[in-house]
C-alpha cells in the first residue's frame, strides 16, 4: 500500500478520531477508515494494518489506551476498539451511563459470565429479572419496560448482545475487548480459551477428554481442513459427539472457586480482586446424572 | 526545574486522559474535577501550564484541543445583542469548563465519515434547524414562535420523553403542544439553548404576544413572559455563523455564494466570515 507518509501524524489523528466516535468495529470497516484517510483505493491484505495499528498504540501507550481485538466466535469477523489499559479513578469515569444504569449493567455481565450452567448467556426473561431485581446497593429498581429499553441500550453499545434467534443474552464484542482484566481478576475461573486461537470462549464445542473448548469458527475450520473429520487442537484426539456450549445449548457446567459460606453470584466490583479465603465448588448438571 | 517539569508533563497526560474520559461520558470538562482528578496531589504552581501542555499534547496525537465552554447568556436587550462570536469590550471571566473540540480541517472530518448512531444524527438534524431559526431572527427567539415552528418540524422521537411512536397527524394540538416544549426543554437542558430574559422594547411585545397566546391555550404558566431564546453555550461551541448559512443554503436548495452569506448575515445582524 502506497501511503502518504509525509502527513503521517494528521493521518493517525485523523484515524484517532474515527476509532473513538466508532467505538467498536470491524476489521473491514477499519481498514476502509484507513483507505480514505490515506487516500488509496487498493484492498489490503490483514498483514498490511497491521503497522498502523502499531503506530497508533505506540502513539497511545502514553495515555492509557491501546486498540485491542476479539473475534466473532461464529463468523470469524475481528472486531476491534480503543479502549483505556489502566482502570483508576480517571477512566471509570469515561461513561455515558448513570450510576444506575452502570450497576444494571455490571449485574448482567457478571450474570451472563457466571451463568451456571457454562452457556454464558441468560434467557432474555432471566435477564430482565436480573436486572429487575439487581443486586446493589443503588436505591431503586426499575420496571420491565425500562430494563427492555436499558437492554436495548446496552445491546445498541456493544456490551451486550442477543443471540440471532433473539431468545438469549449474551456479552457483545465491546465486553469481550473490553472486560478482560475485569474477568480476568474476579472471574477467573469461567474462563474458557478456544485451544485453537487462544481467544475467550462464551460459545462453542467442548472435547470431554481434556475439557478443552474450541470456537464453532474455529471447529469448522479444523474440521474443512480434515475432511470434516473434528480433532481436538489440545489433546488431538477425535471429536466424536462434541458437547457444546452456548446459548440454548444444554451447556458444560463450571468449576469455580467461590467465597467461603456464600453462593456464587454475588456481585465482585469491578476494581475489586477476591481476596477472601476461597473454597472449591462444583455446580452440578443434573444432566450428567442421567448419561 | 527539571523535577517540575517531568511533573507537569506527568500531569498533562492525566489531564488529556482526563479529558478524554468526560468527552466519552459526554460532560463537560470541570475546574473542581481537574483538580480533584487531576492536579489533588501535583505541587505544580501553575495549571495553566499543564493545561497548555495537554492541549499540546491532545492536538499532536488527537487532533483535539480543549476549548472554554462559553458562559451561559443572562440577558439580552435589542440594541446590543452581541453574535457570539465577537470580543465584548467587558472583562473575560476565567474558563471553568472546557470541552473537546476537533481541530481536523472540514474536509479532512467529512473525508473520514465520523461514526454516528441514528440517535445523534437526529438530536444534531434538529438542533441545527431549531439553532437556524434562532440565527436568522437575530439570535433570539419568543417561545411561542419557537414552540410553532416545532410543532411544524416535528420533533425526533429521542428528543420527546413522552414520545410514543405516533404519527404527528393523529395527535391532539394539545398532545403536539406538549411535545414541541418538551423538545425545546430537551434543547435547554443540553445547553443548545438558553431561555434569557429580554430587556428593552422589544421584550415588551414578546411578553402580550406571551400573554395572549397562553391564554389561548388556557395555560396558567407565566414563567415565559419576557423570556426569549437564544443560542446556548454548546451551540456557540458546534456551530459556527459560517456553518449555519452552509446549512441554511444546503436545506433550502440554494448554493451558499457570497451573496448568500451576505443575505443570511444581515438577518443574523453581523458579516458572516468564512472560517475554514
Amino acid at each position: 500500500m502506497a501511503m502518504a507518509m509525509d502527513d503521517t501524524a494528521h493521518e493517525q489523528q485523523m484515524l484517532v478520531q474515527w476509532c473513538m466516535a466508532a467505538q467498536v468495529f470491524t476489521e473491514s470497516e477499519f481498514r476502509q477508515a484507513i483507505q480514505r484517510t490515506y487516500c488509496t483505493e487498493e484492498e489490503e491484505d490483514t498483514e498490511e494494518i497491521q503497522p498502523v495499528i502499531e503506530q497508533i498504540n505506540s502513539s497511545m501507550s502514553a495515555f492509557s489506551l491501546e486498540l485491542r481485538s476479539c473475534m466473532d466466535q461464529t463468523s470469524g469477523i475481528r472486531n476491534w476498539a480503543l479502549v483505556n489499559t489502566n482502570a483508576d479513578t480517571i477512566s471509570t469515569g469515561a461513561t455515558p451511563y448513570t450510576a444506575s444504569e452502570l450497576v444494571t449493567l455490571k449485574t448482567l455481565v457478571e450474570g451472563v459470565f457466571t451463568e451456571k450452567m457454562g452457556n454464558y448467556s441468560l434467557s432474555l426473561h432471566e435477564a430482565l429479572r436480573m436486572a429487575t431485581k439487581r443486586n446493589g446497593t443503588v436505591a431503586g429498581t426499575l420496571t420491565r419496560a425500562e430494563t427492555e429499553s436499558l437492554i436495548r441500550k446496552f445491546c445498541a453499545d456493544g456490551w451486550l448482545a442477543t443471540d440471532p434467534d433473539g431468545g438469549y443474552v449474551v456479552l457483545g464484542a465491546r465486553s469481550i475487548i473490553e472486560l478482560q482484566s475485569f474477568f480476568n481478576v474476579g472471574f477467573a475461573d469461567y474462563i474458557r480459551l478456544c485451544s485453537l486461537c487462544k481467544e475467550m470462549a462464551t460459545s462453542g464445542i467442548m472435547c470431554m477428554e481434556c475439557m478443552e473448548a474450541v470456537h464453532p469458527y474455529c471447529a469448522n475450520r479444523l474440521a474443512s481442513a480434515s475432511g470434516n473429520q473434528l480433532t481436538c487442537p489440545a489433546c488431538n484426539k477425535h471429536i466424536e459427539q462434541p458437547r457444546k456450549f452456548g446459548p440454548g445449548e444444554r451447556g458444560i457446567p463450571h468449576i469455580v472457586e467461590s467465597v467461603a459460606g456464600s453462593v456464587r453470584g454475588d456481585s465482585v466490583g469491578l476494581d475489586e480482586p477476591a481476596t477472601q479465603s476461597i473454597k472449591k465448588l462444583r455446580i452440578e448438571d443434573s444432566s450428567d446424572d442421567e448419561e | 526545574m527539571e523535577e517540575d517539569s517531568q511533573a507537569s508533563g506527568r500531569y498533562a497526560i492525566d489531564l488529556v486522559r482526563y479529558a478524554l474520559a468526560c468527552h466519552a461520558s459526554g460532560k463537560p470538562i470541570k475546574r473542581e474535577g481537574i483538580k480533584a482528578q487531576v492536579l489533588a496531589t501535583s505541587s505544580i504552581r501553575s495549571a495553566r501550564t499543564v493545561h497548555e501542555r495537554a492541549n499540546e499534547l491532545l492536538t499532536q496525537h488527537f487532533g483535539l484541543k480543549m476549548v472554554a465552554l462559553p458562559s451561559h447568556e443572562k440577558r439580552l436587550t435589542d440594541n446590543t445583542q452581541a453574535p457570539p462570536t465577537q470580543q465584548q469590550a467587558k472583562p473575560v471571566p476565567a474558563a471553568t469548563k472546557w470541552v473537546l473540540q476537533s481541530v481536523l480541517k472540514d474536509r479532512a472530518r467529512e473525508q473520514l465519515e465520523l461514526v454516528q448512531t441514528q440517535e445523534q444524527r437526529e438530536v444534531l438534524g434538529f438542533a441545527a434547524m431549531v439553532l437556524s431559526l434562532v440565527f436568522v431572527s437575530n439570535m433570539s427567539v419568543s417561545m411561542d414562535q419557537l414552540v410553532l415552528y416545532v410543532r411544524k418540524l416535528g420533533p425526533p422521537r429521542c428528543v420527546v420523553a413522552t414520545g410514543e411512536d405516533t404519527e404527528s397527524d393523529s395527535l391532539s394540538d394539545v398532545q403536539m403542544e406538549s411535545r414541541a416544549r418538551e423538545a425545546i426543554a430537551y434543547l435547554t437542558r443540553h445547553t443548545y439553548l438558553d431561555k434569557v430574559k429580554m430587556s428593552g422594547g422589544g421584550g415588551d411585545a414578546g411578553v402580550s404576544e406571551t400573554q395572549a397566546t397562553q391564554q389561548q391555550l388556557g395555560d396558567g404558566d407565566h414563567h415565559d413572559e419576557g423570556m426569549v431564546y437564544t443560542w446556548g453555550p454548546k451551540a456557540k461551541t458546534e456551530f459556527q455563523p459560517i456553518d449555519m448559512a452552509r446549512f441554511i443554503a444546503a436545506a433550502t436548495g440554494q448554493e451558499c455564494n457570497d451573496e448568500f452569506v451576505k443575505t443570511i448575515g444581515r438577518a443574523y445582524g453581523s458579516n458572516i466570515a468564512a472560517t475554514t
